[in-house]
């Protein structure tokens, strides 16, 4: 029992209340209150749809109403014109608020929040401007009424209470299709995207399909919800695509909880009837509903879904928040995870069961002339270095020397001026961080780029998951998927010798634990070629050896490694060769003895006093 | 006479400790050396003193008095200048600007302020209404350094300013300590160069692992093998 | 001297959408959040000018002091209420407690003054002025001067005064601006306080030609937004160039017909040169440009800020 209730968070009795509330009451309701459970139901689909784009992908769109709009006017109009009934039509007014979605995604999904809101807004103006001028076809600012109720496989459904049942099954599905999507390994990209963009992108992930993924499924729930709208109501009417339902909407998402699927529900209710119960309030209610958002925003972060996850403790007894809420959290032991996965996680160190050995000494990495410039600084001067399969190189260097720029040139975080870097005998310069990362190329940062409200295990799972993210895996949701990945995440973290804080908080973590999570989320996505950055800092020297060991076992199954490290007791035992940079330039190169006793490497170093 | 006294000082970024109970002090009319590797906790011990970063442990004291509980601007107007690593000036407004706004005094005193800063940076003072994101980095250094001088500072936080200058120019800059120390302001200098942080300081504390490894007179730690040990590992 | 008209009226919209851009940009800078609010501020600005008229009976310009000081005390209240909670969290969630700021001005405003449009008192006087053989009406050539003279201030301000430097360094970096002593949450209640005495003038100018309903708000909000993003993100001169190129089109697209009579002759000339076109062209011809330039047409100011 306890399982379920932490499943489904707050969902579970809220659908008890709602099957009681069925059951006793609504049989008694008067014809209005059905009507206005009805539109509760219409909107509930369209927060639903949202929580994509504002809650999983974090993009503030304000097109959401919009698209409703357009489904409502496409069902509407062929309704009444064309005698199209309300089940024939779905497919073209579902489908033509995604054709719409996927025609301005192109240009406007890769811009920045506030150029995104703008973007949608003027979007859904002109598509309300076109709608009352285009009179022929939509009825211009009058509209078209007469329009037939909903129906269902060629049978009209008359009466309120069948249509307020047939809307808020509807909703059901969509909560459950959400639920699925947010749930399984396309819940955890989204997750990792919104958490930590940089490093979804160094894992993999493609965060702009991922976006817009989210706003193509956000216009296919809104096409529905106004299809519904409009046959549930009986009139079309250009208020549908006016910005007051974009502002109900996104109150609905804020006060409900944007990132929950019972927050969308809850939302919707509570905005919906709000006026209902306030009708004391009488003309005030919309003072009092911008009162009530104002508030929300303020005192209630997470929204109402998540304040009563708080508040009825069920997530504060789970040692870490799952990745997302209305998910599978992370409450299982990780032992009883590798269990129903039906895998032993192979616990001997040094041998990794996802690293396929690559036999060989050949060249992985090669960078020929690779110059990066900012500003007037040249970061990055004409350098050129090799990384062999199977071989470590150490890079050394003062701060400021362009080692941290080097590995962001090499994974794409931005390109070189000139230059060439090759992966393989491929030339991999000027590709995207994720389409880089698909070719084997993992990476620390200096700074553990883990998202620290996840747990250790969650952040290695989510690479685990993303490293083999298709269509068909992103909904194929559930617990026995996720529960492989985990176990295969435990052995990772097993490898690292950082199996005993699985379930911590990556942001508790200390930053050399943090940093051994993130090694394990790398090897995740199975690399050919490591790069790591001070994967020594903040570990002290028993820890350091018991590192470098580490490394040398991944070596070994034939990965390539680059390690910028200034620690060198850590450093000259694990490397086979090092590169010093100075100011952008290779200044030493050679076996780690002879690098470490360069004069112009310790110059570089200590530096001489000023005269 | 102590000017700034940081006892027991720890340091949490969430539970990540970056500072365990490190004790500095700075006298009146002192240089101290702050130095270390990267993540030693230089650059936190300086935000925990101007009042960025909050202490999860221990205690500062200015001039005798508690820093508890003071915001930065504040600590600021007591006489604690801070030059960050990585410099921030205001990139859209001039070399002028980002002095002249630095100062809490009158328009006189603004002026008299002004002109010393350009005779102790001739360089900034041929470029006074230029913006300073044109700047070259050195020439940034320089007002940022201004900038943090321009409130006649009791002390100040001098955080990595020879980071991404060429030897040259870290040379240049770091010259120019004595002559702000003789103006009678305190340096605490956060450096990974310690040979030439050394140089110019008159005593030395060493960093590792947010904790002090060393501490002593200039001379003594820049002949010292635990500096050259943490630094170039022997 | 048909073309010289029009310009005087580009002028006194432009100037006047302005004000309204000038205020948004402000807070943008000062907050890095969007103020939803603003054009709820400039309906604002309309209805307390007319209130203020009916109980003193003077004309507009001499309301404007006080018109001023009562924005900027409703500034600081919406600082208080709508960003200092949340100047912690992501900038969305500004955005969404100025939505909610600007949802109950106007219930506040339909409460008090009711849904009928009203107009505020003109500045000096109606009537129609002729120079240089230009004839104009007093009201557009009076925004044109006020507006110029409020912009004129508020440059001095900030060039040329400490508080403008600390209000421009707090907007550039929060901490920094702190760490030399500034005490930024005055700063931003300030910059809140200059940017709704901004959309007050702005309500006052505008809303004698144009009326002022409780819901005439958005559309401002919008042409602030517009102008701000096309003229470049944060850009204070970029907000200008934006508005008055937002006038220019306003006035002169529906005016096409009468500079050009060629173009009465085409088919529809009545819809394609309507008010409501023009919008749509607009629209377009903004998403257009953030598709192509999304540093703005005039910006490299995204640039400069670090």
């Amino acid at each position: 029992m306890r399982r379920w209730v932490a499943h489904g968070g707050v969902a579970l009795p809220l659908a008890v209340a709602a099957c009681a509330y069925g059951v006793f009451v609504l049989p008694h309701a008067s014809d209005y209150a059905l009507r206005v459970l009805t539109v509760a139901g219409v909107y509930a689909l369209l927060a639903l749809g949202y929580g994509f784009i504002f809650g999983q992908a974090g993009a503030l769109s304000l097109a959401q109403g919009t698209f409703m709009g357009v489904g409502a006017y496409v069902s509407g109009i062929l309704a009444v014109r064309y005698g199209v009934a309300f089940d024939a039509a779905l497919p073209v007014s579902v489908g033509l608020p995604v054709l719409l979605a996927l025609l301005v995604a192109i240009p406007v999904l890769r811009l920045q929040t506030h150029y995104f809101a703008l973007a949608t807004l003027l979007i859904g103006q002109v598509v309300l401007l076109v709608a009352t001028q285009w009179e022929s076809v939509t009825g211009g600012a009058n509209g078209i009424g007469g329009v037939p109720p909903l129906s269902l496989l060629g049978h009209p459904i008359e009466g309120r209470l069948p249509q307020l049942l047939l809307v808020w099954a509807l909703v059901a599905a969509g909560a459950v299709l959400a639920w699925r999507i947010v749930s399984g390994r396309l819940g955890d990209a989204f997750a990792l995207t919104r958490l930590h963009p940089v490093a979804a992108r160094a894992i993999g992930i493609d965060t702009g399909s991922l976006r817009l993924a989210a706003f193509l499924l956000s216009a296919g729930f809104a096409g529905l919800a106004g299809s519904l709208y409009v046959h549930a109501i009986g009139v079309l009417s250009p208020d549908v695509l006016g910005f007051p339902v974009m502002i109900t909407c996104l109150t609905i998402a804020v006060v409900g909880s944007r990132l929950r699927v019972a927050g969308a529900i809850a939302g919707a209710v509570v905005i919906i009837e709000l006026p209902e119960w306030a009708r004391f309030l009488r003309d005030d209610y919309l003072l009092a509903f911008g009162c009530i958002l104002l508030l929300v925003v303020v005192a209630l972060p997470g929204g109402l879904v998540e304040t009563a996850e708080r508040l009825l403790g069920w997530v504060g007894s789970r040692a870490v928040p799952s990745v997302m809420a209305g998910r599978v959290p992370a409450i299982f032991a990780p032992a009883d995870e590798a269990r129903m996965a039906g895998t032993r996680p192979a616990m001997t160190e040094g041998v990794g069961p996802f690293i396929a050995a690559r036999a060989g000494d050949a060249d992985l990495l090669t960078l020929v002339g690779v110059s990066r410039r900012f500003g007037g600084v040249l970061a990055l001067d004409d350098v050129a270095l090799t990384v062999r399969s199977g071989a470590v190189l150490g890079l050394i260097g003062p701060n400021g020397s362009g080692k941290t720029t080097l590995l962001n040139v090499v994974t794409g975080i931005f390109p070189a001026d000139a230059g060439r870097v090759r992966l393989g005998g491929r030339d991999i310069a000027g590709r995207a961080p994720h389409a880089i990362a698909r070719l084997g190329v993992a990476r620390t940062f200096q700074t553990a780029a883990l998202a620290a409200e996840l747990s250790a295990l969650d952040n290695v799972a989510v690479a685990r998951g993303a490293a083999r993210l298709g269509v068909g895996s992103a909904l194929r949701a559930g617990r026995r998927d996720r529960a492989v990945v985990r176990g295969e995440a435990m052995a990772l973290l097993e490898r690292m010798g950082a199996g005993a804080y699985a379930a911590e908080a990556a942001g508790t973590l200390p930053p050399g634990i943090a940093r051994l999570v993130e090694i394990a989320r790398a090897l995740a996505t199975e690399p050919r070629l490591l790069l790591l950055d001070e994967p020594a800092a903040g570990l002290n020297e028993t820890e350091q050896a018991d590192l470098g060991r580490r490394l040398r076992g991944i070596a070994e199954d034939g990965v390539g490694l680059l390690v910028i490290e200034h620690n060198m007791p850590f450093l000259v035992p694990l490397a086979d060769r090092m590169v010093c940079l100075d100011q952008g330039r290779v200044i030493a190169e050679g076996t780690p003895a002879a690098v470490q006793s360069d004069p112009r490497v310790i110059e570089a170093y200590l530096g001489t006093p000023p005269p | 006479m102590t000017l700034l006294s940081i006892e027991a000082l720890e340091v949490r970024y969430g539970a990540v400790p970056a500072l365990r109970g490190v004790s500095v002090t700075v006298g009146a009319g002192e240089a101290v050396a702050l130095l270390g590797a990267n993540g030693a906790g230089k650059s936190t011990l300086m935000k925990a003193v101007i009042g960025l970063v909050r202490p999860a442990a221990g205690r500062i004291l200015f001039d005798g008095r508690p820093l508890e509980g003071l915001r930065a601007d504040r600590r600021a107007r007591m006489g604690v200048g801070y030059c960050p690593e990585g410099r921030r000036v205001f990139a859209g407004m001039t070399v002028r600007e980002n002095l002249l706004v630095a100062c809490w005094g009158g328009g006189r005193q603004r002026a008299q302020r002004i002109d010393a800063m350009f005779a102790m940076f001739p360089a900034l003072a041929a470029r006074q209404g230029v913006l300073a994101w044109q700047l070259s980095g050195g020439q940034q250094q320089m007002l940022a350094i201004g900038r943090s001088l321009m409130d006649a500072p009791r002390l100040l936080l001098l955080d990595e300013p020879s980071l991404g200058l060429s030897p040259l120019l870290t040379d240049e800059v770091l010259g120019r300590i004595p002559a702000i120390v003789a103006g009678g302001t305190a340096v605490l200098l956060a450096e990974q160069n310690a040979a030439k942080a050394l140089g110019v300081c008159s005593r030395g504390v060493v960093l590792k692992l947010g904790q002090v490894a060393a501490e002593g007179r200039a001379a003594d730690l820049a002949a010292s093998d635990e500096v050259r040990a943490a630094f170039l590992g022997g | 001297m048909a073309i010289a008209q029009l310009l005087v009226e580009v002028l006194a919209l432009g100037a006047a959408y302005a004000l309204v851009a000038l205020g948004f940009v402000l807070i943008l800078n000062a907050t890095g959040a969007v103020n939803f609010a603003q054009g709820d501020l400039v309906m604002a600005g309309g209805f307390g000018a007319v209130l203020l008229a009916d109980r003193l009976h003077v004309s507009g310009l001499v309301l404007l002091p006080a018109l001023l000081a009562g924005m900027a005390v409703l500034g600081v209240v919406v600082a208080l209420a709508a960003y200092m909670p949340l100047r912690r969290r992501p900038p969305e969630a500004v955005f969404i407690s100025t939505i909610a700021v600007g949802i109950i001005l106007q219930n506040v405003a339909n409460r008090l003054f009711g849904a009928e449009p009203v107009a505020t008192p003109p500045l000096f006087g109606a009537g129609r002025v002729r120079f240089a053989g230009v004839d104009a009406s007093v009201q557009s050539v009076a925004i044109i001067g006020v507006a110029a003279l409020l912009i004129a201030a508020l440059y001095t301000l900030f060039t040329h005064t400490q508080f403008g430097r600390r209000l421009r360094a707090t907007a550039y970096d929060r901490d920094m601006a702190m760490a030399i002593g500034i005490p930024v949450d005055r700063m931003i209640a300030g910059t809140f306080a200059v940017a709704a005495a901004l959309a007050g003038a702005a309500g006052l100018l505008l809303s004698n030609t144009f009326f002022v309903t409780p819901s005439s708000g958005s559309d401002y909000m919008i042409k602030a937004y517009i102008a701000v993003v096309i003229g470049g993100w944060g850009s204070i001169r970029g907000a200008v160039a934006g508005a008055l190129l937002i006038a220019a089109f306003e006035v002169l697209y529906p005016s096409l017909p009468l500079l050009v009579p060629a173009l009465l002759w085409m088919p529809s000339s009545d819809a394609v040169f309507s008010q409501t076109t023009s919008t749509i062209v607009l629209d377009v011809a903004v998403l257009l440009i953030l598709v192509v330039r999304p540093q703005g047409l005039f910006g490299e100011a995204a640039r400069q800020r670090p």
